[in-house]
């Protein structure tokens, strides 16, 4: 914390997106960027990335590796909108088409050192039995508009909550905030 | 060490000599190894065995060559692959060396084991042995197998001559010996697998033949032929078993065959038809049905089945029995037993309640499966002090053991004891019936009760002197009757108690009597009662004058109540007197008439009823008699009183007597006495279900007393629940018995040691004890009879003597533990049933713990058990217990408010960020707010308190006039609703707001996709593709561009060609075409060559300006130029802010302006022209095009020809010529007069223009009318997907209207009447003119965010600015009272987008007006901007209701002519029609 000109606190968070398990789908890559509140402004650092394309480990964990580095700072005078990393996790269907694989996002944590976040993920689910084929054979599954709606609880309530399944899919961001 | 083991030893060193290498060491461990393990087995086959064995071998044809035989083939194999040791020497010594030296080995050995046999008497070697001892196979297989197979490679290659001898021998033996490979003997493949192979399956097998061998000690073939052997044998004898067996059978058959034969008779098998058997079972078995009997057959005859239930009545649970075997049972019953007996009122089987508990009184055990070691696991647990549970520790703060319970135990007396004599007995009796007149003497009831009768007679006396009484005669009366009443219960009571004191007295001495007569009769006394009856003189003469005056009282008394009762009874004999006669009468009179009546029609006569039975003549009660009276008095008095002159009997019973010694007893009764004798007593103390402590065993007294007089101080933890005393008997050395247990009441606190006092509490117990001496026993007859009548039969019984109080601690503080302990929370579910148990006994003493108990174990209100309980409770708990009627939300609210609200509202920051949560716009999108109050300046606040305080205030400052001002107010107002309502109408997201999905593709998409992929790759005519759209999120300053494509004008003004006139009036006002004729430009080549001078008429070029940013053309020539030029113009959202609400709210405009470019020779010398030009560039403005930015935003493109504004007057310029020469090739547009430009404007990105908010808004319209436009619009939506049509509209109050409520014809201003009062089609423009006027204002901008509030007109007049809507709604309404046939279109037009226009009809045509700017169209007018329709809207014509309206959707073909397709929605129905004659021809409309 440190307080220059009009007091703000800097949150400095540097860590990676190590690795994910999904364990039906193969050669995902992932994209994070980071929803915060309007006391919130980035200093330094890169908002949004995407990493590489990575396939399946050969041994037995089948995991996902990206090692892929996040090192972001953040200025605040509130804590309210802490804010939140929101992973989307991208990769080709059968056909070829590039499909999202699931959505998660999870608050950067509040105290400092290292941390180890396991994030469930998540899709939309199509809203009918015809409309899930259609969308599988057109490679165009259901998307949010926008990944940070994860984020936010406005307008998930009611119509969009059973749309969900969770995955069994982690992401474990290490992050240190300081 | 036997002379085996000598040899083993020197062959082994023999073995060293051959093999010098180091290697070999090796090997020979592992033999040495190998042969130790070996010295185990031998020894056990002793010598004799082997010879023995041996001498079997002797028999076999080749004893000795076979030994010799096998050695070698046996050293073969163990160099072989089997014997790991040669491998290294077999690789480092020649192979040639090697076999030579074995050779010679062999030759050795064998001249050697000859020399051995014949010295130790074919003593077996054991090196044959060695090979398959288990030992070394295991060794060997422990060494590996691998090295072990390549050897035997290594050696089948090179040692070819070995392996051939080896061959030879093995083909040898093979014809030797019987089986071609002794199983003993391995085979080469044999081998192989041993060494590759585990030998898992079979390790028995390969063991046990091993044994088997070392303990025969003989080489294999040996022990092949001994193995083989054995079984044949056994085969041979169960065969000869057999054999025997096989003729003993026969031979008894034969013998039963002849017996048989003699008495069995062949005779086909018995066979009764099911039928017939089913009959007899019939017959026998009686099965009872299954079905349910109906409840009719359960009950007697007309009997309804009455459920007690119902009738409130308790009813236990009945035990839960299967319906069927219910039902089994039922039909059972029926037919065994016919009286119904089993059966209850309800027409069920009679049955106890359920005796089953609910809940297990064993702790359920633990059967968990699991892993027998893990519970056989002894877990150590470090010893803990025993922790009381809860509900039994008394006070948990102080210190525990401080209370203390003291039992007294002073003794214990016997009421009857197995070893009572009968005089016992009857001492026992006495001294109880003793005891009873003691009582009784003491309170002496008799006595006071007589005092009382005479106290009240007196009283009687009193009140029946008048003079000595002042009350009236009523109360006096009153009270004497009362009296008199009084006196009588008195009496009866006295002569009850009377009754009782003598019947006692009697009893007393009877029972004396009886004792003496016992004693006189056995000659010995075994108790020293002894009752002496004192006799006390009365005076004769006042004794029996008091009785005879008692007498004579209670005479007169009954007397008087026999007369009342008489008069009583008299009347009610009078009363029933006279009803007997009147009816009597009535009868003689019936009668008399049934005699007439009889005569009449005496065939009725039978027929006559009696309904009422005559009533009995009354009996006259009879007088009382006196003499009767005084008898029965005087025979009561008799039997209950001590008659006059007796003396008063007082009887004493005293411990005086003697008992008879031993010695002079009767040898029962000495038998007796010394069982008493032997007998001894103790007591056992047990508090709360634990032995605390026992009394001193102290021997039974002759008199059947024991004394203790013990105190036991009880330190206690726990609550007392039980206190017991057991009392334990032991006969001699025997053991004990327990006689009776002793419940001890728990004293309450309020008795402390000292005040106690000393209770008796008696016990009996229920033990049969016969005893072969005087005593009588226990439970069992005696009698006192000789003939044994009148049996008694008596129980062990007595009573304690003791007191239990609660000690006092030194400091004078009762040891009492405080009675808030209990807590009636923890009782386990077991001791749910029982009240006492569970909430202790003084627990019952306190009625909200009673019924909190009551209402948590269920108590069934029904049961007869609990009903006084239910009562108590009821009553104890309407009155007292009291309940909050309130109920306290967030109740630790106080606890968590860390600041104080005035504080809270105080801070600065915490306002900020509530105003911010609210989107206040001012403070909607504030960052970074201050993280300390002192941060946040004052002046943040400002303008929004301005705002509230002047919300009220009109400034006239900012305006023109007051009117202005108050419209700016209002207009403000509604805007801010407006925001309100879509702020939160932004929170509300549809599934598709926050998904993107695929919609399901119907036929047609299919269709067309399908269509698609036969479509040509590279069409010549390219469509224009849709580009992506961007969502505004990610967009800062210059990302966006627009682009304006300027493709052609036409009919752009010329200069005039009068100019030409004034060619020379200024040299510097020629222009420079003018000038250079001669080189015109190629532009338009058609048009020069109509110029005879070859002029340039105009060269215009375009200049467009958008948020201070120009940029033109360049410079095209002629009246229709084409550039085809794009022009980019970045574009700048306000603030930098590019979200969607933002950019909605962009007011400016794209100007598009067209001007002309001259130039002006300006050189003023003609010289210098050669050398030099001299010009000035003049652009003359000729008109422009505005577009407003919130269009293209919205439209995303706009793409067509517009009407250039032209100024009225261009001076210099006309249109003229141009007419002339277009009308032409277009005869169309000679109709309208002004200039064209064609325009290709669209955004770079393509922004995603905002949604207009979906909001159902309530409305005031009826519901049935809201319910057809839906059905409307919803039909034409499926009809024209694309088209426009609105039925209901958003009034400015935000209310759903039916859009024809704005439709009414509305007089235009007077003046605008009167301008031209013959010319209507003049008129319609100048009113057109007047709308137009008013100022346009889109909705996005003055009500934020995309909305269409629809105003009326007259609102309208009053902002005195609105929408498109507003303007056509204003016209059409004005044209509707000028008597026009109008209609509202909403179409879509360029540049507007959706918009209204008015549609009139003339005399012949059509006429589509611009609201806005005033123009008409003709039907036919190609310039006209509307260019697609979606519906009409307008008053229903061909109805009178002016309300009544018919809404049209015109549908275009892609032909020219208009197919009269409506559908008109008239009111509350909307229905399909053809209108004939509304056939408009607007041909220039696209099919949308």
């Amino acid at each position: 914390m440190a307080a220059a000109g009009p007091s703000v606190f800097l949150l400095m968070v540097n860590g990676q997106v190590e690795s994910a398990q999904f364990p039906e789908y193969d050669d995902l890559y992932c994209k994070y960027c980071f929803v915060y509140g309007q006391d919130w402004a980035p200093t330094a650092g890169l908002e949004e990335g995407i990493s590489q394309i990575t396939s399946k480990s050969q041994d037995v964990r089948q995991a996902l590796v990206w090692n892929f580095p996040i090192d972001v700072t953040f200025k605040s005078t509130n804590p309210y909108g802490w804010p939140q990393i929101v992973l989307s996790v991208y990769g080709p269907d059968v056909f070829g088409n590039d499909v999202v694989r699931g959505y998660g996002a999870v608050h950067l944590p509040f105290s400092p050192g290292r941390h180890k976040r396991t994030i469930p993920m998540f899709v939309p689910e199509s809203t009918s039995k015809l409309q899930k084929f259609t969308s599988w054979f057109m490679g165009r599954r259901p998307e949010y508009t926008d990944p940070k709606v994860v984020a936010q609880g406005e307008g998930r309530e009611g119509e969009n909550a059973e749309a969900e399944t969770p995955k069994a899919a982690q992401l474990m961001p290490p992050f240190s905030s300081q | 060490m036997n002379p085996k083991e000598e040899k083993v030893k020197i062959i082994t060193e023999e073995v060293d000599e051959n093999d010098e290498d180091a290697g070999v060491g090796s090997q020979k461990k592992t033999s040495k190894m190998a042969r130790q393990k070996r010295k185990k087995p031998l020894p056990a086959a002793g010598p004799e065995e082997m010879v023995s064995e041996n001498a079997h071998l002797g028999n076999q044809p080749e004893p000795l060559q076979e030994d010799s035989d096998t050695r070698p083939v046996s050293m073969t194999t163990r160099r072989g692959p089997r014997s790991l040791p040669p491998i290294p020497s077999a690789s480092r010594t020649g192979f040639a060396e090697f076999s030579m030296r074995e050779r010679m080995r062999e030759k050795l050995q064998a001249a050697r084991s000859k020399a051995e046999s014949t010295l130790l008497q074919e003593i077996p070697t054991p090196r044959p042995r060695r090979l398959q001892s288990p030992g070394e196979k295991e060794l060997e297989t422990e060494f590996g197998t691998e090295p072990g197979e390549e050897a035997q490679k290594t050696q089948q290659e090179d040692d070819s001559q070995s392996r051939s001898r080896v061959k030879f021998r093995d083909s040898v033996r093979k014809i030797k010996t019987k089986p071609p490979v002794p199983p003993g003997f391995p085979s080469a493949e044999e081998a192989y697998n041993f060494f590759t192979f585990n030998f898992d399956p079979e390790p028995e097998e390969s063991e046990e033949k091993p044994k088997a061998k070392n303990r025969d000690g003989t080489t294999q073939e040996e022990e092949e032929g001994e193995e083989e052997e054995p079984p044949v044998q056994g085969i041979h004898k169960t065969d000869e078993q057999l054999l025997i067996s096989a003729t003993e059978a026969e031979a008894f058959l034969w013998g039963l065959d002849h017996t048989a034969a003699d008495f069995v008779a062949v005779r086909p098998a018995d066979y009764e038809s099911a039928h017939v058997r089913l009959q007899m079972e019939k017959e026998l078995l009686f099965v009872p049905s299954r079905l349910t009997v109906p409840t009719y057959k359960k009950l007697p005859e007309n009997v309804q089945p009455r459920y007690l239930e119902d009738e409130g009545l308790y009813i236990g649970t009945r035990p839960d029995v299967p319906r069927t075997c219910q039902n089994i049972m039922e039909n059972r019953l029926l037919t065994q037993e016919p009286g119904r007996r089993w059966f209850g009122d309800d027409g069920r089987i009679v049955a106890l309640p359920n005796p089953i508990k609910p809940f297990p009184s064993r702790p359920p055990v633990l059967t968990q499966e699991q892993d027998f070691r893990a519970e056989l696991e002894t877990l150590y647990k470090k010893a803990v002090k025993y922790v009381h549970r809860s509900q039994h520790m008394i006070g948990s703060g102080d210190s525990p053991g401080n209370f203390q319970l003291d039992i007294d135990i002073s003794g214990l007396i016997f009421t009857h004891h197995p070893c009572f004599s009968r005089e016992h007995v009857l001492a026992a009796k006495l001294a109880q019936l003793y005891d009873q007149y003691l009582a009784r003497h003491q309170r002496n009831k008799a006595k006071f009760l007589t005092d009382k009768l005479q106290a009240l007679r007196n009283a009687v006396q009193t009140g029946l002197n008048p003079e000595k009484t002042h009350k009236s005669l009523d109360t006096t009366q009153k009270t004497i009757n009362e009296y008199k009443s009084e006196i009588r219960q008195t009496r009866k009571l006295r002569d009850a108690e009377q009754e009782k004191d003598r019947m006692l007295l009697k009893t007393i001495i009877k029972v004396w009597k009886e004792m003496k007569s016992l004693r006189e009769f056995q000659r010995f006394t075994n108790t020293p009662l002894k009752l002496v009856l004192r006799k006390e003189k009365v005076d004769q003469k006042a004794d029996e004058e008091a009785y005879e005056a008692e007498i004579q009282a209670e005479i007169s008394e009954l007397l008087e109540e026999h007369m009342e009762e008489h008069e009583q009874k008299m009347e009610a004999y009078r009363a029933a007197y006279q009803q007997w006669k009147a009816w009597k009468k009535a009868q003689r009179a019936k009668k008399k008439k049934k005699k007439q009546a009889v005569e009449e029609h005496p065939e009725e006569e039978m027929g006559e009823p009696y309904p009422e039975e005559d009533p009995v003549k009354p009996v006259p009660p009879e007088p009382t008699d006196r003499a009767l009276m005084e008898h029965q008095v005087r025979e009561r008095a008799a039997r209950s009183r001590r008659r006059p002159g007796e003396p008063l009997l007082v009887p004493e019973l005293s411990l005086a007597g003697s008992v008879t010694p031993n010695e002079q007893c009767p040898r029962v009764e000495v038998l007796r006495r010394e069982d008493v004798k032997r007998r001894s007593i103790y007591l056992k103390v047990i508090f709360n279900d634990k032995e605390v402590s026992r009394t001193d065993s102290r021997p039974l007294g002759a008199d059947f007393r024991v004394h203790f007089g013990q105190i036991f101080n009880l330190q206690i933890f726990n609550w007392p629940e039980s206190l017991t005393l057991q009392v334990y008997e032991t006969v001699g050395h025997s053991g004990t018995t327990l006689l009776a247990e002793v419940f001890l009441p728990i004293p309450e606190t309020t008795i402390v040691t000292g005040r106690a006092p000393i209770e008796e509490v008696e016990f009996s117990s229920n033990q049969h004890v016969t005893l072969d001496h005087e005593g009588v026993g226990s439970g069992m007859p005696f009698s006192f009879e000789a003939d044994g009548s009148n049996q008694l039969i008596l129980m062990t019984s007595g009573k304690v003597s003791n007191s239990v109080a609660w000690a006092i601690g030194e400091n004078g503080i009762p040891l009492i533990p405080p009675l808030s302990q209990q807590n009636i929370g923890f009782r386990s579910v077991l001791k749910r049933a029982d009240a006492i148990s569970s909430i202790g006994t003084s627990g019952l003493t306190d009625l909200k713990k009673l019924a909190k108990w009551a209402a948590e174990s269920k108590l069934d209100p029904n049961d007869p058990n609990n009903a006084p309980l239910m009562q108590l409770i009821s009553v104890a708990t309407s009155g007292e217990s009291y309940v909050p009627d309130f109920f306290r939300l967030e109740q630790l609210q106080q606890e968590f408010n860390f600041v104080s609200d005035e504080e809270l509202s105080r801070s600065k920051r915490f306002r900020l960020l509530c105003l911010r949560s609210q989107e206040v716009p001012e403070f909607r999108n504030y960052k970074q707010i201050p993280a300390y109050d002192r941060e946040i300046m004052e002046k943040v606040f400002q303008d929004y308190e301005k705002r509230l305080r002047d919300r009220n205030v009109i400034e006239t400052k900012d305006h023109i006039d007051p009117h202005r001002a108050m419209v700016a107010k209002y207009l403000q107002q509604v805007r801010e609703s407006v925001i309100n309502r879509f702020l939160i109408a932004k929170h509300h997201f549809l599934l598709s707001d926050l998904i993107v999905e695929e919609e399901v593709p119907n036929i047609s998409i299919l269709g067309l996709s399908l269509f698609k992929l036969a479509e040509q790759k590279r069409p010549l005519r390219p469509r224009r593709k849709g580009r992506k759209k961007v969502t505004a999120q990610n967009l800062s300053d210059g990302d966006i561009k627009v682009l304006v494509n300027i493709i052609r004008a036409y009919d752009i003004p010329v200069r005039k060609p009068t100019a030409s006139k004034f060619q020379q009036p200024s040299r510097s006002s020629r222009t420079f075409s003018e000038k250079h004729a001669a080189s015109p430009p190629t532009h338009s080549p058609t048009h020069s060559a109509d110029y005879p001078l070859g002029q340039v008429l105009v060269r215009p070029f375009v200049e467009v300006s958008f948020q201070r940013t120009i940029c033109h053309t360049t410079t095209a020539e002629g009246p229709n130029p084409s550039w085809n030029e794009e022009l980019e113009l970045p574009f700048r959202a306000p603030n930098g802010d590019y979200s969607t609400s933002s950019l909605q709210s962009v007011k400016d405009d794209v100007f598009i302006n067209i001007f002309d470019e001259v130039l002006y020779d300006v050189l003023e010398d003609d010289r210098e022209r050669g050398s030099g030009i001299h010009t000035r560039i003049e652009r003359h403005w000729l008109g422009c095009v505005k577009i407003p930015f919130s269009t293209i935003y919205f439209q995303a493109k706009i793409d067509g020809t517009f009407k250039i504004d032209i100024p009225p007057v261009l001076l210099g310029y006309s249109k003229e010529r141009s007419m002339i020469i277009e009308r032409g090739f277009d005869s169309v547009r000679s109709l309208s007069e002004g200039s064209y430009i064609t325009l290709f404007i669209t955004m770079e990105p393509q922004l995603v223009p905002g949604e207009s908010v979906r909001e159902k808004f309530d409305s005031q319209e009826d519901e049935k009318l809201l319910q057809a436009t839906e059905k409307f619009q919803a039909e034409c939506a499926l009809k024209f997907p694309h088209r426009q049509c609105l039925t209901t509209v958003t009034d400015i109050s935000g209310k759903t209207v039916f859009i024809t409520r704005y439709l009414k014809p509305l007089n235009p201003p007077q003046e605008l009447l009167e301008a031209c009062p013959n010319n209507p089609q003049a008129t319609a423009e100048l009113v057109a003119r007047y709308v137009s006027l008013i100022p346009f204002l889109p909705d996005t901008v003055s009500f934020a965010g995309i909305c269409d509030l629809w105003s009326t007109s007259d609102q309208f007049l009053d902002l005195l600015a609105g929408d498109e809507e507003e303007h056509a709604v204003l016209l059409c309404n004005y044209f509707l009272s000028l008597g026009k046939k109008a209609w509202l279109v909403m179409g879509s037009a360029i540049p507007e987008g959706p918009t209204a226009y008015v549609l009139t009809r003339e005399q012949s045509h059509y006429l589509i007006w611009n609201p806005c700017s005033g123009h008409f169209y003709g039907q036919f007018d190609t310039f006209c901007p509307l260019k697609s329709v979606g519906c009409l809207i307008g008053p229903d014509n061909t109805d009178s209701q002016d309300h009544q309206v018919i809404l049209v959707t015109p549908s275009f073909g892609g032909t020219l002519n208009y197919e009269g397709y409506c559908r008109r929605l008239v009111k509350n129905r909307s229905y399909e029609v053809r209108v004939p004659e509304f056939k408009l021809q607007c041909h220039h409309l696209l099919a949308v």
